[in-house]
């Protein structure tokens, strides 16, 4: 099975030092979401939507804590205004990890192809957000990246994965 | 405006959060490092930015100060405050029944945000156990009730009922990301 192991992507989250996990699970998120929940001494919030979840790790990190946003294209697109305001505009360095919803589907050409897939790279592009991709246990050094480029620009910056993390 | 005016006799080193209406009148009242302009950081959003501060910063309260037609546009967040509010949150929900400073449309009339935030689970609630809903009429009660919120552990969703008579003055955007510089480094971070 293609993706990230969820035991991997726990630890590495750990190891830069994020305090606090925003994030609304989806299916390919469960079981990141359970690991976390379930022993990895990060505090885990889960609002209502995104958009209120950005605005909360906003105030963590303006509060001095170092907040990771994990959250669905779909979400990432309903919280527009508050990643505009509490994020690009204000220069604040949110670290999102967005789910692409509709990818597995276009890789396998299945049509008719989610409507959330075409616009989550323009989307991330329109705003100037950089982003990098997060496919494999391979590629989990993304996530470093994405941590440095966020710190060091004081804005927000992007992983995007296609697949479920694994058990 | 003679709410806030009370509010402000009485703050001391507070974070306090104001988004909408209350900020073009809470800096007539207070000029305090610890005060933060949330206006244009997203709509609906202020209290949620609250509820990050207060739980980055336990050691001291977080005051937001916010309208109904903003409390419409993030209606689910009342739910997050009942589930992980923290002691030290007190949201003052300013209730004018119209979304004065955007359209100037009525609010949906007979919405009681006082039972929301209750069916939300915030009174009895937040990570406490210990949250308190409650709805203040009277100047009078607000003043009598002020030295309690501001000490006693939370999380608060206070509402309100506000009539304004004062003329507003402009809106002033000031940088968003200085906003952001000044309050970090009001609460010594960076």
């Amino acid at each position: 099975m293609p993706g990230v192991s969820a035991t991997s992507m726990v630890r590495a989250i750990q190891d830069l030092g994020f305090t606090h996990v925003v994030m609304i699970p989806d299916a390919e998120t469960r079981h990141l979401h359970q690991l976390l929940t379930a022993g990895s001494g990060l505090p885990v919030i889960s609002p209502a939507r995104e958009g209120e979840g950005v605005a909360i790790a906003a105030g963590l990190w303006v509060g001095g804590q170092k907040p990771l946003v994990v959250l669905q294209n779909t979400g990432l697109m309903e919280a527009g205004d508050a990643i505009r305001g509490c994020g690009v505009g204000p220069r604040i360095p949110l670290r999102l990890v967005v789910g692409w919803r509709g990818y597995a589907g276009a890789m396998a050409d299945r049509q008719p192809i989610d409507s959330a897939y075409p616009y989550t790279e323009p989307l991330l592009q329109a705003w100037d957000i950089p982003y990098w991709l997060l496919m494999g246990d391979e590629q989990l050094d993304a996530l470093a990246k994405m941590d440095r480029a966020a710190g060091e620009t004081s804005r927000p910056a992007a992983l995007l994965f296609g697949w479920a993390f694994q058990p | 405006m003679d709410l806030l005016a009370a509010l402000a006799a009485r703050r001391t080193d507070e974070i306090v959060v104001m988004t909408m209406t209350a900020t073009l009148q809470w800096p007539l009242l207070s000029s305090h490092p610890l005060d933060f302009d949330f206006l244009a950081f997203g709509m609906g959003h202020a209290a949620d930015f609250g509820l990050g501060l207060a739980l980055a910063r336990p050691e001291r309260k977080t005051i937001v100060l916010k309208g109904d037609g903003g409390l419409l546009m993030s209606l689910g967040s009342l739910a997050t405050l009942g589930r992980y509010g923290p002691a030290n949150l007190l949201v003052l929900l300013l209730e004018n029944r119209t979304y004065e400073m955007t359209g100037g449309q009525d609010l949906p009339p007979g919405v009681d945000f006082a039972g929301l935030a209750r069916a939300a689970g915030v009174a009895g609630g937040g990570a406490t156990g210990l949250g308190k809903v409650e709805r203040i009429e009277t100047r009078q009660g607000f003043e009598e009730a002020l030295p309690r919120l501001l000490t006693e552990d939370g999380p608060h969703f206070i509402v309100l009922p506000v009539t304004n008579s004062y003329p507003l003055p402009a809106v002033s955007h000031t940088d968003h990301a200085r906003r952001v510089r000044n309050l970090r480094a009001a609460l010594a971070i960076e």
